[in-house]
Formats: structure tokens, C-alpha cells, sequence
């Protein structure tokens, strides 16, 4: 018998609004807590929710990235149940009207394009936050009300790298488009995978199992290879597969049992009254999908066009604050595309490495970075002096051609003048001429140094290697 | 004694300096202290004292300057004590002020004290507050009832305490009691008046609504209280009118429709009587007067449908409170679900609990098609027919409430199909958000009753021209238990 | 549509986090079979299934949003002025499993 795994996931996205979904306090991360809420977020008697737009143009972006129909009026439910971490007694939510619905996000496959479909996406609100201690819970009600998309996908994912790809493109989605900053090991991003396994070729769906709290990508990957592992082997010894949830154990690579599913909930869901339909113009929707900043697949297409390779654009596209850094150079001169991702990849982003920092907080001005690759284009001063220049500017910001000059290292590319220098270390080491022509490459290589030796360096070196060869093939 | 005027006499009393804010405050805190009808939760002596002693200068075109009113607990009063008559916010003492009291703070209204209502405003006769029942000022054996759940509010303005409360009417908790104690008892367009910080029974049917002895008042009160606001997205924002300075007593060509079988459920003939007598005096006036039918059906359906929406509404509604942010927590619990347990139990009275187990009942996946969903598709059928009729007349006129008197101890079969429709019809109002206002325009053996005019939505101004109309030719304006019974 | 007895009662009740007294359990039976017969009785008149279910009162769509900015941030003495049980400017509960 062989086996399939049907995968669903559902994907919660804290947005990052300035203000709450359904209320006007601070949406802000890590402040103190309880110093972030508003009547309505502590569910005092009276409060009433007034819907954020700035999420709604979010929402709206993201059904648009998603290629889904935008419901163009808006519609709120309540799911009622009870939860210490639910302020109101019930989520504001939209069950029967999502604002996106039928969309799909494709991604790359043993080398071919893959459709992941998506059934829903809507807005809802985020609970408050739980600290558990040895013997009590203390609640933080600054995240109650933190706007939420959740995305759900059709089952039409097989296995762990699939799922991981799929979460990877919403992710992308979410963070390019501004709406989140998608961070899965800080839970701005959480991803909840369904997973049941059929006989291939038989539309009979085995027990569904869902794992909660996979907080990196890895993890979702690891997580349900080793879930498909787990539930056939249970099929192949005829043993059964039990509803439950679980969760990925990091330490162990394995998924582990957090509780048996009971009946399931009834959530006695009904329209929210305090909120009436919300007329979404088609204007207001064009608004927002025109003034969405540029998504990662759509940078991807410009960057191969400026010339980087597949791979290159793809890995700028890892990090979004590098990604932007690098559109930043970009502007100053597209030409020097290959250049600035190689300085930013390599040196900058070592650089920032050793120091534990990243992009994001990465201040110095990206003219100033293209005026140093531009120098070192010229010829001026070799790539590694370029690096020192950069050290020096991370000290402190000047224009890089002062501190070239101020540090004298402007490179001689004058043809004539490194010819005469040529000339006399050749002259000067008549060993090495006959050792270079019994073969020895060696010789060339310690020719070129006494050059570079006698201008102090400053000869540009491959004007010296190309004249010292000429002079000693001419010979 | 002056508490027993209208604010607009009040008003020039006060311009005149004949009396200031403080004396009426004192006058109003005294009263309400030697209040026997259990109409208050809370009376705010110092701070009302204190605001009022503020109050200097009066101002000539803020009716409200100076005027003392009470509001029913189910307003959330910044740093005054909110209980909504249950023990679930015995000491829940609310950080910030609903809109419809911040607006009367800024026309210099000063609040005397917060009132009785059944609790959490679910229910229709003064009874189930945590302070036990309410009563009638016009009944001093205390075998009837005011009526609910703003009976607090209602008999405030019957005994002369204040001349204007506020109540909250979800089926007809302002205009029931309206009609048992002699008062005019207003509820506008839903929307018109922003609903934040009234705690919440049924947001569809919920209406910021009021008492007040007269219908100039009524229309002073609803100039102030209008417009939109931004913290309630179901406010409107619909133009906002002058209605006190456009109140005209000319209702020539005004066309008035009463619903045949509304009328034929009354029970107590006198109000027949009198009703036809006013159908008379609006004839006179000048309006067309037509009787027109309705389904007899969709009249009886009227309490099934309002109890179900109502109840799994509150259900939902009620959900916040759990004893963790704030209302009843005893401590020592072992779980958090003993916390919200404890709460809940010990915090709701039986009566409401009921009615929460039936609303949530009616939520559920495989009973919502037969019950909430039924419910609202009924609702709006008998909104259709109403809308209909008033597509072709300009308000509808009825008696407010089938009987004149209700004792606490009643043996009436609830279901009875006349009891039903005349028991209830008023909750139209709230179905179909329309303006609605209850005057008084009989008494009988001491006790006054009431009929009520609706409007179409947003059209609060003919409402209040044509009760200003009537009320001109009976006698009933502006009484007060004391004045009619001595 | 379940049958309706005092377990479910009961069950309801438990569902919404709090009890009855024993005799309040037959008073509400005796209510639903009354909000049952109601609404069988609405459930017969005509064209009743032909209707959407009414939310709103009247078509009150709106169009507009609020605006993303900051407004109306309690204090924290505010936000726990009422929590009866308040550790290190968060409200306790007995810890929560599960």
C-alpha cells in the first residue's frame, strides 16, 4: 500500500498596524505590560469595536498578492466560547463572509511551478498574552486586539518541503508587503498544519491530526516528515491514528502529544451586530493594491533583470531590510548591480555578523556605499583597500573618496608610469626572468610583488601583472 | 420644591437666577435620599454637589445647564459605581464615561445618582434587580409594578425627584414603564444616538433612550444626545436636526395609521375608551387617521422572536463578565475556569441565567436554523409589513400596553394570543430601529397609561410635532405621582 | 433540533461557566417548551424561509473606517483598577493548563 500525506495549513499573521483591529490603542511589541489597552481590549461593559483601515488595506493587499476575490463589503462574526485569555467571551472574526476567498500561491517544485491553493483569507483579533509561572498565569492585555489575517490553504500539500515552501511564500507576502514583519520564532507568524494520511490513488482521508507552535520554517518541515513517518508506520501495523493535536518537540525532532480532540466545539457563531456592513468602493480596494510596496516576487523579476542570478536574487530576498538596502544602491547605480549584491552579501553583511547586527538597523547612507563601489570599478583602489575604506566609514560616515585620499590610497593606473617600475624590477632580478622561463609561475608572482613593492602599493595590480607578462614574454 | 417642573421651566428659572444649580442639586440628592420606591443603586451626592457648585453663570441657550437628571446603571460612569443591578459589578467603578453622559457633563447636566433596573436591563417589570423590585410611585400599597427594566429612571421622574433620566430600551424598557408611570418615554432611530458605554443586552435592538415630563423636553434632550461618534460604528450620520426649535403643533394633512388588531388585544376597556377619544382630538387637529390590519400571526410572533434574538444576543454580550478584569472574584480559586465558574454563579440572578442558557441554546450549529435564524428571519418580515404600512402614513399610533395596572403577582396566561400582542407590540419599534415615544393620556383610579407613536426611521421631528400636538389638548403633561394622587 | 432535558439544561449551563439551582433547571424547561411552541408557531408563517435573516434594523451600511492612529491608551492603573487579584502590573489567575 502506498501512502499520501494531504496537508492543510492555517496561517495567523499578527499585523503590524499602529493601532489595534477594533480599537484605537498602541499595537506596538514589548512595551510594559497592560500599558497598551483601551476599554475595548479589557472588555469593559459599554465598549464597542471600530474597525482599523489600515488592517483592512492589509488584508485587502494580501487577497491580492494571493490572486483572491475581494469581498467588497465587510462582514464580522463572533466565535463565543470562554478562555482565560479571551477578554470579551467571544473573538471578533469573519467566518461567514471572509474578505478574501479562492486564491492560490504557487511555489517552486523539482524545478517546475506548483499551485497551492487558498480558501480563505479573513481579519480577526489577537487574545491576550499568557505568562505561565510555576503556580499562576499572569495575563498582558497589550496584545489583545492585535489585528490577525488568518490564511487557510486548501489539503493540496504532500510533504514537508511543500508545506515549508508554501509557509515561506505567504511569509514573503506578508513581510514584502509591509503588513507584518512574519517573524515565526517571535509569533507574528504561526502556522498550524492539519495533516491525515489516504491511499494513493483513493479519496478516503484517514484521521486527521493537526501540530500547533511550529515557530521556524525548519521546524515545519521537520515536523511533518516525521508526522507522515509516524502515522505510517501506526497504518502499516494496523495500528490506528488517533485525533489529536500535537506539538514539534525541537529537542527531540519529533511531534508529541498535546491533547486528544474531543467533540468539536460549537462556537455558536453569529453576525456581529456592532458592526455594520462595510461598503469597500472599488476605488478604495485599487488604492490599496496600487499603494502596496513591491512584493518579493515582483523584485525577484527586476533583480534577474539588473542582472543577478537566479540564486543571488533569492538570497537578497532571505532578508527583507537587506533587500531594501540593496534597491537603495540600486538607484544610485543600476550598473554596478553584481558589485553592490556581492560588497552587501559578503563584506556588509560579515561585517554586520561580527557585530550581531543586521540590516535593519544598518545606518550608513547607500550613495555613499555606491560611491565607494564606483571607485573601486574605476580601478582607483583595489577591493581590498575598498574594505578598509568601508571600516572606515562604519567609524564614521565621510564621503569615501576623502577618506581614499586622506589614507593616500588612490591606485596608480597610469600605464607608462608602472611600465617604467616594470621595467627596472625585471631588469633589477635577472634570476627570476630565467626561472620564469623554465616554467616557474612562481617568478611571475614574485615580480609583481616587487613592483607593488616599489610603487607602495598603489600600482593598480592587474595593469602590473598584465605589463610585467608582456615584458617577460618579450623577451 | 421646583423638581417637580419640566427643564424647560426649570431652564428659566435658573437664566432668572431665581434658583442655581446647587440649590437644585440639594434639592435632588434630598429626594432621591428619601426615595421609597428603591429606585436607586447609587446616589452621587459629593460629586454632583461639587460639579454643581461650578455652575455659576447660567447659559441662556443650554437647556441642560444646571438641570439635574439620573441615569440608569447600566451607563458607565467614569469613577461612579456601575452595577447594572447584579452582584456580577457590585464594586465596578468604570475608567471612562459613556458618550450620551460625557455629552450631558459638557451641557453641564448634573448627575444625581444612578438608578434601579432589572438586572442587566433583561427583563420587563422592576423586579429582578440585585436590590430586589422597584416600584410604581403612583401604587403606594406596592402591589404593581413600574414596568422594566428602566424602572429606576421611571420612578425617579414619577416622584419629582429629577426632571430627566436616562434608560435603555431593548423591547421596550423605557416606553413599558413610560406608560405605567405617567411619563413621556422616548427611544429615537437606532443609530441616531450613540450607543457607547451603555452595556450591552442586544446590540441589534439596543437603543440609548429616556424619560422625560414633557415632550418639549423629549426634544431637547434628543438635540443634545444626537450625532455621530466615532467610537460606535453604528452611529449615524444622518444630518442632525433642531428639534426643539422646529417643534410645531400643526399636524394638518399628517397622515396616522393604528394597526386594527394591536388595538382589539387591549384589555382594559378604559384605555379603548380613551384611545378613540384621542383618535378624535387627532382628527380635530387636523390628521388623517385611517385604521389599516396587519397578520395576525406575525403580531403573536413578536415575543418569540424578540426573546430569542434578545437572549442569545445577551448571552454573548454577557461573556465579558467572568471575574477576571473586574466584577465579582472571591479569590482562593484552584483554576481559571472556577474563577469565571464562581463568578458567574454566584454573580447572575437565576432569572438571567435562564435566559442566557436559552439564547446560547438557540446559537447552537444544529438548532440556530430553527431558532436565532428563524427568529431574525421573522424579524425582518414584520419589519417588512410595518415598513410597508408606513410607506403610506407618516407615523403609527397605538396603545402603548394592553392594561393600565400590572400586579407583581400575576396569574395572566403570558401566552394568550391577545396578551402577546398587546403586551409586546412596542418591541416593533426595536425590530425596525424606528422613533418611538410614549405619552401618557388617561388615568384611571390614580394610575396613569399611555400610547405611543412610531415613526419612520430618522424621523424623530414628526414624532415629537405630533405628541407635542396631543399633548397639548389632555392634561397629562408633565405629571407626577404627588400631583395626580396628592 | 435535540431533545430537550434537564442534562442538557445542565450542560448548557456548565457550557456558559456557571450553575443553577437544582428548581430553576425545571422552571427553564417549562420556558422552552413555551420558546419552542413560539417559535414553531413563527415557523409556520408563510414565505417565513423565503426571508433573509435580519441583523440590522434597517440597510445601514457605511463606508467609511477608522483612521490608523493612536488614541485612546489606559493607563495601567486604570486598566487593573478593577482585577481583584493584580501581580507585577498583570492580573494573576491560578495557572492555566492546557
Amino acid at each position: 500500500m502506498e501512502l499520501e500525506a494531504v496537508i492543510g495549513i492555517e496561517i495567523h499573521v499578527e499585523m503590524k498596524t499602529k493601532t489595534k483591529m477594533f480599537s484605537s490603542s498602541s499595537n506596538v511589541f514589548g512595551a510594559d505590560t497592560n500599558t497598551k489597552v483601551s476599554p475595548l481590549d479589557m472588555a469593559f461593559p459599554g465598549t464597542l469595536p471600530v474597525v482599523n483601515k489600515q488592517a483592512v488595506i492589509n488584508a485587502i493587499r494580501v487577497c491580492s498578492a494571493l490572486h483572491m476575490d475581494i469581498d467588497h463589503e465587510l462582514w464580522f462574526d463572533r466565535k463565543n466560547y470562554f478562555y482565560s485569555d479571551l477578554p470579551k467571551g467571544y473573538q471578533i472574526t469573519q467566518q461567514r463572509r471572509p474578505i478574501g476567498s479562492n486564491g492560490y500561491v504557487e511555489i517552486l517544485c523539482d524545478n517546475s511551478m506548483k499551485k497551492i491553493h487558498i480558501e480563505r483569507l479573513h481579519m480577526e483579533e489577537d487574545t491576550c498574552k499568557q505568562i505561565h509561572y510555576a503556580d499562576c498565569t499572569l495575563l498582558d492585555y497589550n496584545r489583545a486586539g492585535t489585528p490577525l489575517l488568518e490564511i487557510v490553504s486548501l489539503p493540496e500539500i504532500h510533504n514537508g518541503e511543500e508545506a515549508m515552501k508554501y509557509v515561506d511564500a505567504i511569509r514573503r507576502i506578508v513581510v514584502y508587503s509591509n503588513v507584518s514583519d512574519g517573524k515565526m520564532e517571535e509569533g507574528s507568524l504561526r502556522c498550524d498544519v492539519n495533516i491525515s494520511l489516504k491511499e494513493k490513488g483513493q479519496d478516503k482521508l484517514g484521521t486527521k491530526v493537526e501540530i500547533k507552535n511550529l515557530n521556524s520554517l525548519a521546524n515545519v518541515e521537520k515536523a511533518i516528515n516525521f508526522e507522515i513517518k509516524r502515522q505510517s508506520e501506526l497504518i502499516m501495523n494496523n495500528l490506528p491514528v488517533e485525533q489529536e493535536t500535537r506539538r514539534f518537540d525541537e529537542t527531540h525532532k519529533e511531534t508529541v502529544l498535546m491533547r486528544k480532540k474531543t467533540d468539536a466545539v460549537d462556537y455558536k457563531y453569529f453576525t456581529e451586530p456592532n458592526i455594520p456592513p462595510i461598503k469597500l468602493s472599488d476605488e478604495f480596494i485599487n488604492d490599496a493594491i496600487k499603494s502596496c510596496p513591491e512584493l518579493a516576487d515582483v523584485k525577484y523579476e527586476r533583480y534577474v533583470k539588473a542582472g543577478l542570478s537566479s540564486q543571488e536574487a533569492y538570497q537578497l530576498l532571505q532578508d527583507k531590510d537587506l533587500s531594501s538596502y540593496y534597491d537603495s544602491c540600486l538607484q544610485y547605480n543600476p550598473k554596478l548591480a553584481k558589485q553592490i549584491w556581492n560588497f552587501l552579501v559578503v563584506d556588509i553583511s560579515s561585517y554586520l555578523n561580527k557585530r550581531g547586527e543586521t540590516f535593519a538597523l544598518f545606518t550608513l547612507k547607500a550613495e555613499n556605499i555606491v560611491k565607494l563601489l564606483s571607485i573601486i570599478d574605476k580601478g582607483d583602489i583595489s577591493y581590498a583597500q575598498g574594505r578598509k575604506v568601508f571600516e572606515k566609514m562604519c567609524e564614521k560616515e565621510l564621503d569615501p573618496n576623502i577618506i581614499v585620499e586622506s589614507l593616500n590610497l588612490k591606485q596608480n593606473s597610469n600605464t607608462e608610469e608602472i611600465k617604467a617600475m616594470c621595467l627596472e624590477v625585471i631588469a633589477n632580478n635577472n634570476q627570476s626572468v630565467i626561472d620564469y622561463k623554465a616554467g616557474k609561475d612562481r617568478a611571475m608572482s614574485y615580480l609583481v610583488g616587487q613592483v607593488m613593492k616599489t610603487s607602495k602599493g598603489k600600482a593598480n595590480p592587474q595593469i602590473v601583472a598584465k605589463l610585467v607578462k608582456e615584458i617577460l614574454d618579450s623577451k | 420644591m421646583y423638581l417637580d417642573k419640566t427643564i424647560v421651566e426649570l431652564h428659566n428659572l435658573l437664566v432668572k437666577k431665581e434658583v442655581t444649580p446647587y440649590e437644585l442639586a440639594q434639592e435632588a440628592i434630598e429626594n432621591a435620599k428619601n426615595d421609597s420606591n428603591n429606585a436607586f443603586e447609587t446616589i452621587c451626592e459629593q460629586e454632583a454637589l461639587d460639579f454643581a457648585k461650578t455652575l455659576i453663570e447660567p447659559e441662556k441657550d443650554n437647556l441642560f445647564w444646571g438641570i439635574p437628571y439620573v441615569a440608569k446603571d447600566n451607563y458607565s460612569t467614569k469613577g461612579i459605581l456601575t452595577t447594572g443591578s447584579s452582584d456580577i459589578l457590585k464594586d465596578y467603578v468604570p475608567v471612562f464615561d459613556a458618550t450620551v453622559i460625557k455629552k450631558l457633563k459638557e451641557k453641564k447636566a448634573v448627575l444625581i445618582g444612578k438608578t434601579t433596573l432589572d438586572e442587566l436591563a433583561m427583563g420587563g417589570s422592576g423586579t429582578t434587580s440585585h436590590k430586589g423590585k422597584t416600584y410604581n410611585p403612583y401604587d403606594k400599597t406596592h402591589t404593581y409594578i413600574i414596568g422594566g427594566s428602566s424602572c429606576g429612571s421611571a420612578a425617579s421622574l414619577a416622584s419629582g425627584i429629577v426632571p430627566f433620566a436616562l434608560g435603555s430600551d431593548t423591547g421596550d424598557s423605557v416606553r413599558k414603564p413610560a406608560s405605567y408611570a405617567g411619563l413621556v418615554g422616548f427611544k429615537p432611530t437606532w443609530g441616531r444616538i450613540s450607543r457607547y458605554g451603555l452595556f450591552p443586552f442586544a446590540p441589534s435592538l439596543d437603543h440609548v433612550a429616556y424619560f422625560t415630563r414633557s415632550v418639549e423636553d423629549a426634544a431637547i434632550a434628543l438635540e443634545i444626545l444626537q450625532g455621530h461618534d466615532e467610537l460606535d460604528m453604528t452611529s449615524s450620520l444622518k444630518e442632525q436636526c433642531n428639534y426643539f426649535k422646529d417643534l410645531n403643533k400643526d399636524i394638518k394633512g399628517m397622515k396616522i395609521a393604528y394597526i386594527k388588531e394591536i388595538v382589539e388585544s387591549v384589555k382594559d376597556k378604559v384605555i379603548i375608551e380613551q384611545f378613540e377619544k384621542t383618535l378624535n382630538i387627532l382628527k380635530e387637529l387636523g390628521a388623517e387617521v385611517n385604521q389599516v390590519s396587519m397578520d395576525k400571526k406575525l403580531l403573536t410572533a413578536i415575543f418569540g422572536t424578540y426573546y430569542v434574538i434578545s437572549c442569545a444576543e445577551a448571552t454573548s454580550n454577557n461573556a465579558n463578565l467572568d471575574g477576571i478584569k473586574f466584577g465579582l472574584r472571591e479569590g482562593n480559586e484552584k483554576t481559571y475556569q472556577e474563577v469565571m465558574f464562581k463568578a458567574r454563579t454566584k454573580g447572575f440572578g437565576e432569572f438571567i441565567k435562564r435566559r442566557f442558557i436559552i439564547g446560547s441554546y438557540s446559537l447552537f450549529k444544529e438548532n440556530q436554523e430553527e431558532l436565532f435564524l428563524r427568529a431574525q428571519k421573522a424579524r425582518r418580515k414584520i419589519v417588512n409589513e410595518i415598513n410597508k404600512i408606513l410607506q403610506n402614513y407618516d407615523l403609527i399610533y397605538l396603545p402603548a400596553l394592553g392594561s393600565v395596572r400590572n400586579p407583581f403577582e400575576s396569574n395572566v396566561d403570558k401566552l394568550e394570543p391577545n396578551y402577546l400582542i398587546a403586551e409586546n407590540h412596542l418591541a416593533i419599534a426595536n425590530f425596525a430601529g424606528l422613533p418611538s415615544l410614549t405619552l401618557p393620556i388617561g388615568i384611571d383610579k390614580d394610575f396613569p397609561f399611555g400610547a405611543n407613536f412610531l415613526g419612520r426611521a430618522f424621523e424623530e421631528q414628526k414624532v415629537f410635532n405630533v405628541a407635542y400636538a396631543l399633548e397639548s389638548k389632555l392634561e397629562f403633561k408633565n405629571i407626577t405621582a404627588k400631583k395626580v394622587n396628592g | 433540533m435535540k431533545e430537550i432535558n434537564e442534562t442538557l439544561l445542565k450542560e448548557c449551563a456548565h457550557n456558559l461557566m456557571f450553575d443553577m439551582k437544582e428548581e430553576e433547571y425545571q422552571t427553564l424547561l417549562n420556558e422552552f417548551h413555551i420558546v419552542q411552541e413560539q417559535l414553531s408557531m413563527i415557523g409556520e408563517i408563510d414565505g417565513l424561509d423565503q426571508e433573509e435573516p435580519m441583523t440590522f434594523p434597517f440597510d445601514c451600511a457605511i463606508s467609511y473606517l477608522r483612521e490608523d492612529e493612536e488614541k485612546e491608551n489606559l493607563t495601567r492603573e486604570e486598566a487593573l483598577k478593577n482585577a481583584k487579584d493584580v501581580f507585577a502590573g498583570q492580573i494573576k489567575l491560578p495557572k492555566v493548563v492546557g
